[in-house]
């Protein structure tokens, strides 16, 4: 057989599982929506500094042009910035996925260390220069962005500024109000957007990685394995997480990546439970014993022969889990215990009932936009259980 | 006296604007007392035709573009059951009409007692009666069907019972209300071939006892020999050839039905076995495999699971040996036990004078190109999630067969052309591949290790006939040409009357009996043997000849 007509039956190949699932998804108008929805708040949390940032993108002084914008851009920022590329590029890459997620993972981590020895932003920021500058006259030209308050300006300029409901202010434009600080809740918002996001995947993405070997080798090897495993993830069930992160928070401080870390190694017990039960039944299967009758090693066993098929519910349960990790997060911020000045969705809530009043603002938007996520999420976990499910697909046979 | 009649039934399923037409203008008539046998290849319709008698088709799924079906009572009034309401079907079901399914493992509600699911169709169908009258009537069913103990087994779940008492107990329910109609579809399929003769014979007893007609759907020509009065043969849908059934099976007229019967594996031309050099390849000797009964809270060894027992055997090169026995009696166990994926209690195998009994799984892996598996399911003998070209290729890679990739993908399309399947499979997926296709390609991943020794456990069972007769002479040509040992584990005498040159029977993890294929076949030492061979006929020339008309 020749190279040539080896390549013109490459032609005739048929989509792989994940195309094929990923189709299907794409037909339900529910995960379209959710889809959508996690979509938007990516590229608002990615492009957050130029959406809502008290510094002029554009401004011209006694000829000089100059982008306050960029110079504040922070290292973080920055590592956000440069995911957003590497996702788009990588896209297009056709590659299997896990081999364009390491290397996703490797750019991100390279672009964090130089943004974080490269980027320098000004450690001193005064919010109000900009504004007094134009005030005086000094600005001849100016472009600021769509919303232009940053997430931590308290408009101390406008003097004895607090909680204002939104467009109440009549020399300024607050689309969604101020909080009790008097800074714009519309730009803490969009900020928060990060939060809710990382909280989202980094805590999942830790607690599927811990899962998902645990069980897998508590499902492959079974016996005394799987035991102690069984006894490991009952331990962990029995932990209360939001008590650990309350006593985290008070002997610690307060740190979005030590929330990370605590929602993450609390919840690969459901995982390490769904794969430990999918590798148990894929064990006995005949292709399974075939390649062990091939003699191939057992890391191509466990992760190219069982992991893929055993992969289904535990997508699933991956989509409900971002979900709740968001809802844990914004359930501590909202109990006051989460970060002091950052902004966060959990944080605002907490501030719409603090007050004497009740301050419809400070509930509504941002528990909206908890409302949003977490319901994008659970859509997108549900469709993608209805495309997983071979039972779904099977009204066609006879 | 006629009792149903299906004239110029069509049924098309599907569902919105596509239809596919599954059942093509069908007519057939079945009288009283008669068996009516509807025999065909997966797929054919003869299922669909039973459905949509009963109205059991899902809802909305199906349409009948033309038909009837008419039910005719004792004084000769048809009634139309096709497009019946529900209230017409109910009366119907159960009562006129009985169903029999084909698994007996989950056509039982594992909840309830036999006594409490027989009891509810009689109180269904028989308002009337006492408790006592309908306990009397359940015992007197369970004793029909020869259930042992009968007074006992009415409280005891169906987890108790085999799959042969089960699907007796599924004969009683369906005649409780004695039915003028008895539909069976594939109700033996699932069954050892002794336990099928007995069901067989029972129903046959109980048809003449109570003159009932009875259609019955099944696959097997065997079956159809033993059962039938009228065959009708299916194919696509159509009934191609109807007729009584010693002369269908004498003298088939189709060109459908004489592929069909050509394709059994007892008729198929026997091909001539070279002679071999005498070359031992695999050696087992005294193997046993026991499995611990744990009891108790301390989880002690209380016993011990005899599933192999102490058996002994070679393969030489370029022979087959058949292992035959019915399912539980341990040849799985051994098969696995050989290719070391379950340990053994004690005993050693050889494989070329090597002892492996005892090797690490390290030590076993580069002599696992040397003995290769070929499993029973087509549905998960190969990984869903891998196109086949990795599923042929990997195994290469990690046994270092072939320099680079290319030249891996190279030899993994000789080998499907060998299997006799397109190049372009290796680009696919196996859900795209029938059964019969599947099994050909899990024989091309053992064959792309060029094994001494391939296992094979039960791999056409699941297939059509015709499908069967390809695969049987793919792997005897195999086995010929590249002088391969191969242990073929099975259940069906015609496959082991074509394939094998020697045999070995299994019964309660030890063997019965060992010898060539044909001393074993014309004479029989050992009466468990004896049995197996006469529990399905199998339909050469000399057993037709004695079919009477």
């Amino acid at each position: 057989m020749t190279e040539q007509a080896l390549n013109r039956h490459q032609q005739h190949r048929s989509k792989p599982w994940g195309k094929q699932v990923l189709a299907a998804l794409l037909k339900r108008h529910s995960a379209r929506i959710g889809l959508i929805w996690i979509g938007i708040l990516v590229v608002i949390a990615t492009f957050s500094p130029f959406l809502a940032s008290s510094h002029p993108l554009y401004m011209l002084v006694d000829g000089k042009v100059s982008s306050p914008l960029l110079a504040h851009l922070s290292a973080q920022d920055w590592v956000w910035l440069a995911a957003f590329i590497f996702t788009v590029l990588l896209a297009k890459w056709s590659r299997p996925f896990w081999q364009k997620l390491l290397l996703w993972l490797g750019l991100v981590a390279v672009s964090a260390v130089v943004a974080n020895t490269l980027a320098s932003p000004p450690t001193l920021i005064i919010y109000e220069q900009y504004r007094e500058m134009q005030a005086a006259g000094e600005l001849d030209q100016v472009i600021y962005a769509p919303i232009p308050y940053s997430a931590k300006d308290y408009l101390r300029d406008y003097a004895n500024t607090g909680v204002e409901a939104p467009l109440e202010a009549t020399e300024r434009t607050h689309w969604f109000g101020t909080d009790e600080n008097g800074a714009d809740v519309a730009s803490r918002m969009i900020h928060a957007s990060r939060i809710a996001l990382g909280i989202g995947f980094i805590a999942t993405g830790i607690a599927l990685v811990i899962g998902t070997i645990i069980g897998g080798l508590m499902g492959y090897f079974s016996g005394i394995v799987d035991i102690i495993g069984m006894r490991l993830v009952e331990i962990f069930e029995a932990i209360p997480t939001l008590f650990l992160l309350l006593s985290f928070v008070a002997f610690f401080g307060r740190s979005i990546y030590m929330m990370m870390v605590i929602i993450g190694i609390t919840a690969w017990s459901g995982y390490a439970r769904y794969v430990r039960a999918e590798f148990l039944k894929l064990r006995q299967q005949d292709f399974v014993q075939a390649a062990v009758a091939c003699g191939l090693p057992l890391r191509s066993i466990l992760f190219r022969h069982m992991l893929p098929n055993g992969l289904a519910p535990l997508l699933v349960a991956t989509s409900f889990g971002v979900a709740s990790a968001i809802l844990a997060e914004a359930t501590l911020s909202f109990l006051g215990l989460g970060l002091i000045d950052d902004p966060s969705w959990g944080q605002l809530l907490n501030q719409a009932v603090q007050s004497s009043t009740f301050n419809w603002w400070l509930a509504v938007f941002p528990g909206g936009a908890i409302f949003m996520t977490v319901f994008a999420y659970n859509l997108l976990g549900e469709a993608l259980r209805d495309a997983v499910d071979p039972h779904t697909n099977r009204s066609r046979r006879a | 006296m006629k009792l149903l009649e299906i004239s110029d039934l069509s049924t098309d399923l599907g569902g919105e604007s596509q239809w596919q037409s599954v059942v093509k203008h069908i007519s057939l008539t079945i009288e009283s007392g008669q068996t009516y046998c509807l025999v065909g290849e997966s797929g054919s319709g003869k299922s669909v035709t039973a459905l949509s008698m009963m109205g059991l088709l899902p809802e909305n799924k199906f349409r009948h573009p033309s038909g009837s079906i008419k039910l005719f009572t004792d004084n000769g009034n048809g009634q139309e059951l096709l497009g019946g309401d529900n209230a017409l079907m109910r009366s119907v079901r159960g009562g006129k009409i009985a169903m029999i399914f084909q698994e007996p493992m989950t056509s039982l509600n594992p909840v309830q007692t036999i006594g409490d699911q027989l009891d509810e169709a009689l109180q269904i169908h028989r308002p009337d009666w006492t408790a006592e009258q309908r306990n009397e009537r359940i015992l007197a069913a369970l004793k029909e069907v020869m259930i042992p103990e009968p007074e006992s087994r009415i409280k005891e779940y169906p987890h108790r019972l085999s799959g042969g008492q089960r699907q007796r107990v599924m004969i009683a329910m369906a005649l409780i209300c004695e039915p003028a109609l008895l539909i069976a579809d594939e109700p033996t399929t699932a069954l050892d071939v002794t336990v099928q003769a007995e069901i067989l014979k029972l129903m046959r007893d109980l048809q003449r006892r109570y003159g009932m007609g009875m259609l019955f759907i099944t696959h097997d020509f065997g079956v159809v020999a033993q059962i039938a009065d009228i065959v009708g043969v299916m194919r696509y849908g159509e009934l191609v050839e109807t007729g009584p059934t010693s002369e269908v099976l004498r003298n088939p007229q189709h060109v459908y039905t004489q592929s069909l019967i050509a394709a059994l594996p007892e008729r198929l031309p026997r091909p001539s076995r070279p002679e071999k050099a005498h070359q031992t390849l695999l050696e087992v000797n005294d193997v046993a495999v026991h499995f611990p009964v744990r009891r108790g809270l301390l989880r002690r060894v209380v016993d011990h699971f005899r599933a192999v027992d102490g058996v002994s055997f070679e393969v030489n090169a370029g022979e087959v040996v058949a292992l035959v026995g019915e399912s539980g009696c341990g040849k799985t166990t051994l098969g696995r036990a050989i290719l070391r994926l379950q340990d053994v209690t004690r005993g050693q195998i050889l494989l070329n004078g090597q002892d492996i009994t005892h090797l690490s799984a390290k030590e076993m892996r580069p002599l696992r190109r040397q003995m290769q598996v070929v499993f029973q399911d087509p549905g998960s003998s190969l990984n869903p999630r891998l196109p086949i070209h990795t599923s042929l290729v990997e195994p290469m890679r990690v046994q270092g067969i072939g320099a680079n990739d290319t030249e891996r993908t190279e030899r993994a399309a000789a080998f499907l052309e060998r299997v006799e399947m397109p190049t372009d499979s290796l680009w696919r997926y196996p859900h795209e591949f029938s059964g019969g296709q599947r099994q050909r390609l899990a024989i091309a991943r053992a064959l792309v290790l060029e094994p001494k020794f391939i296992l094979c456990d039960e791999i056409t069972s699941a297939l059509d006939v015709s499908v069967q007769a390809g695969i049987l002479k793919l792997l005897r040509q195999l086995v010929d040409e590249d002088n391969i040992g191969m242990l073929f584990i099975t259940h069906n005498m015609g496959v082991v009357d074509y394939l094998a040159d020697r045999m070995l029977v299994m019964h309660k993890a030890q063997f019965v009996e060992s010898g060539d294929t044909d001393s074993v076949m014309q004479a029989p030492k050992s009466d468990y043997t004896r049995t197996l061979l006469a529990a399905v006929p199998r339909l050469d020339d000399q057993y037709l000849a004695s079919v009477s008309t």
